[in-house]
């Protein structure tokens, strides 16, 4: 045991002097989580704003029809209308950008409204450029008030009740708290997030304990002291495992942070998001992160023990973030929970069991499941890896 | 002591180097690198194991300090069997190479504390060993720079300190003058000589004639895994049918 510290203490002291190693683990989640967030939030925010409140021009064909509608929408602001473009040009100027939309309305609509019969207005845009939904929203809503406007006439000139058009009244009763509905929306990323710093943290020192060890040769001096190979593994996962789990808790301290500096966040949601990310929820989360840790240390290290040199190491353990944003990234799919299927996969179960833990509804069967499939998954993994470093043709395979 | 009998390494070959080695190798699963070698090397003497690059020489010495185990064979260093006492010969080797082998972010006092840890010295024991080898080999005025800072000359200072810490019993140099420049060769080989004056069981390996002429006392020779010679330096020097030692060898692993 002793020996095992000997060599984590100064390997944690070598990675922490290790500039790549402290951006990894410190820098980058510091930087990039508050980093991401406001900016994501502030340029999105910032284009719905402009977008609401840009004039948009429209080609209203048809218009003599119905000076009402055209009323409404001059009362509403924000919007140029074009007159003389002809019918079979709107669709194409609109696909070109040239027109923002357009409202066709067919001949005889005054008539055929007049008559209690239906009248047709064609609505054109391009979905693809309206990012928000602004101008589907502008112009169909003011269609839709007219249309009401139409309805409510007709039926007082009838005398009817309104009721008689609307014989159900849907009351939606959601019983999903805002803790629950902030964890279905939020509740996915936070694990995708947590799961790809916890891997980022511990590649670096991953890479540099055992292929940069290799390159700079002193592997052998390592090997020809005292310690055994079961003690150089060890002292070097728990440097990897270390820089991991510290770079998942800098992360949930950075996203606390950036939480708490964002204005626009109502102050009972901060509440909410606040008790989330709480002592008390990363200590349960921290239980997965933990075993999740271990896995990714064993598999870092085994293939940068394989590896010759550090590019080669990079080289490996490069694509295997793409075997771990996928699954971390599943656990994003709306709809996806976890079963006694799912709480087996490696990853996606920590995805969909923080998300329960976020949502406060955590089934504990199959959350032992998941801690049983993840301990298995871990204790695999580290027996592996010693098992590997014990090889002669992966140490020397030079 | 060092005791060497019959000592066998063979390495397996993947398809890969199989195909990189050429036809030689196209059928064949395994190269040996060491065919039934034995010697001894006595305390108090310098042994040199003498061959071109490639010939066994650190596939040798790695078995030596255990780094790799012996297909067949046996290996006893002070007393205790390489396969069955691996951690107690770590505990008695210095091991040290002509790469330097250090850890540029830590200075050279953290470099040789933490081998001392390794051997688990105590601290007082540490101590004054740490400061006469800083004294012998004035590493004091640099002891606190980071390694990656210092020269070449300074940095096999610092290896040199690292190795002989522990004050092992039994000293494997592999190569350890290759690659450096006149100086540090110069005083890697006085390290050398050092450690036979204090009794130590010294075995280094070179491919450079001269060098094993200046200090060894008794030698092996060794090409293509298998010995060609094992004796003393004077034996060798009798029995000599060529002018110089570049020639001799030559002619003897030219008759292989």
């Amino acid at each position: 045991m002793r020996k095992i510290i000997t060599i984590y203490k100064k390997e944690l002291k070598d990675s922490l002097r290790d500039r790549r190693t402290l951006f990894m683990m410190i820098v980058l989640p510091l930087i990039l989580i508050p980093g991401i967030i406001l900016l994501m939030t502030k340029v999105q925010m910032a284009q719905a704003k402009k977008a609401m409140g840009k004039e948009i021009k429209v080609a209203f064909i048809g218009g003599d029809f119905t000076p009402e509608l055209i009323q409404m929408f001059a009362e509403k602001g924000r919007i140029q209308f074009i007159k003389d473009s002809p019918v079979d040009s709107v669709e194409i100027l609109v696909r070109r950008g040239e027109l923002d939309g357009g409202v066709v309305i067919t001949s005889g609509f005054n008539q055929l409204v007049s008559n209690d019969e239906q009248g047709t207005v064609r609505v054109i845009f391009k979905k693809s450029d309206d990012a928000f939904g602004v101008l589907e929203k502008r112009l169909i809503s003011t269609i839709e008030q007219y249309d009401q406007q139409i309805v409510d006439k007709r039926i007082s000139r009838l005398g009817l009740d309104k009721n008689l058009f609307n014989p159900i009244d849907i009351v939606k009763t959601d019983v999903s708290t805002t803790r629950e509905k902030l964890a279905e929306t939020a509740g996915g990323f936070l694990p995708y997030l947590f799961i790809l710093f916890t891997f980022m943290g511990a590649m670096y020192p991953g890479l540099d304990l055992g292929a940069g060890e290799k390159e700079r040769g002193t592997m052998e001096t390592i090997l020809s002291s005292p310690a055994s190979r079961l003690e150089i593994v060890l002292g070097k996962f728990g440097v990897i495992m270390t820089a991991g789990i510290a770079t998942a808790l800098i992360s949930f301290a950075s996203l606390n942070v950036a939480v708490q500096l964002f204005p626009e966040i109502p102050v009972d949601i901060l509440d909410i998001i606040s008790s989330m990310l709480g002592v008390k929820m990363v200590a349960l989360i921290l239980t997965l992160i933990i075993p999740i840790a271990i896995f990714f240390s064993a598999a870092i290290l085994s293939l940068s023990i394989y590896a010759r040199s550090f590019k080669e190491a990079q080289s490996i353990v490069t694509p295997l973030n793409i075997a771990i944003i996928v699954p971390a990234a599943i656990g994003l799919t709306p709809g996806m929970e976890l079963n006694k299927i799912t709480a087996l996969i490696p990853i996606l179960n920590v995805s969909l069991a923080t998300k329960e833990m976020l949502s406060g509804s955590i089934n504990w069967i199959l959350l032992s499941e998941v801690y049983a499939s993840l301990i298995v998954l871990a204790g695999f993994s580290l027996w592996f890896c010693v098992k590997w470093f014990n090889r002669e043709e992966t140490i020397f395979r030079n | 002591m060092i005791q060497v009998q019959n000592l066998v390494k063979d390495f397996k070959l993947t398809r890969k180097i199989r195909k990189e080695m050429g036809e030689e190798f196209k059928n064949r699963k395994t190269l040996r690198a060491v065919d039934k070698i034995s010697f001894t090397c006595h305390p108090g003497r310098i042994f040199a194991l003498l061959g071109p690059n490639g010939a066994g020489k650190t596939t040798t010495l790695r078995m030596i300090a255990t780094m790799l185990k012996p297909t067949s064979g046996t290996i006893e260093v002070g007393g205790y069997d390489c396969q069955k006492n691996p951690q107690k010969i770590r505990e008695k080797i210095g091991f040290m190479t002509g790469q330097t082998a250090l850890y540029d972010r830590l200075t050279p006092y953290e470099m040789v504390k933490y081998i001392a840890d390794l051997h688990e010295m105590d601290s007082s024991v540490f101590e004054s060993r740490k400061d006469k080898i800083f004294e012998m080999l004035k590493i004091h005025e640099f002891a606190n720079r980071r390694i990656a800072r210092l020269s070449s000359g300074m940095k096999q200072k610092t290896s040199i300190a690292r190795t002989i810490i522990h004050d092992p019993d039994v000293m494997v140099f592999d190569e350890p003058t290759t690659g450096l420049d006149v100086m540090t060769s110069r005083a890697i080989i006085k390290l050398i000589r050092s450690c036979k004056d204090e009794g130590k069981t010294v075995i280094f390996s070179s491919h450079r004639m001269g060098e094993v002429n200046q200090v060894c006392d008794d030698m092996a020779i060794i090409y293509k895994g298998s010995l060609f010679f094992n004796g003393g330096l004077d034996k060798f020097k009798s029995e000599m049918t060529h002018e110089t030692f570049e020639d001799e060898f030559i002619h003897m692993v030219g008759e292989a």
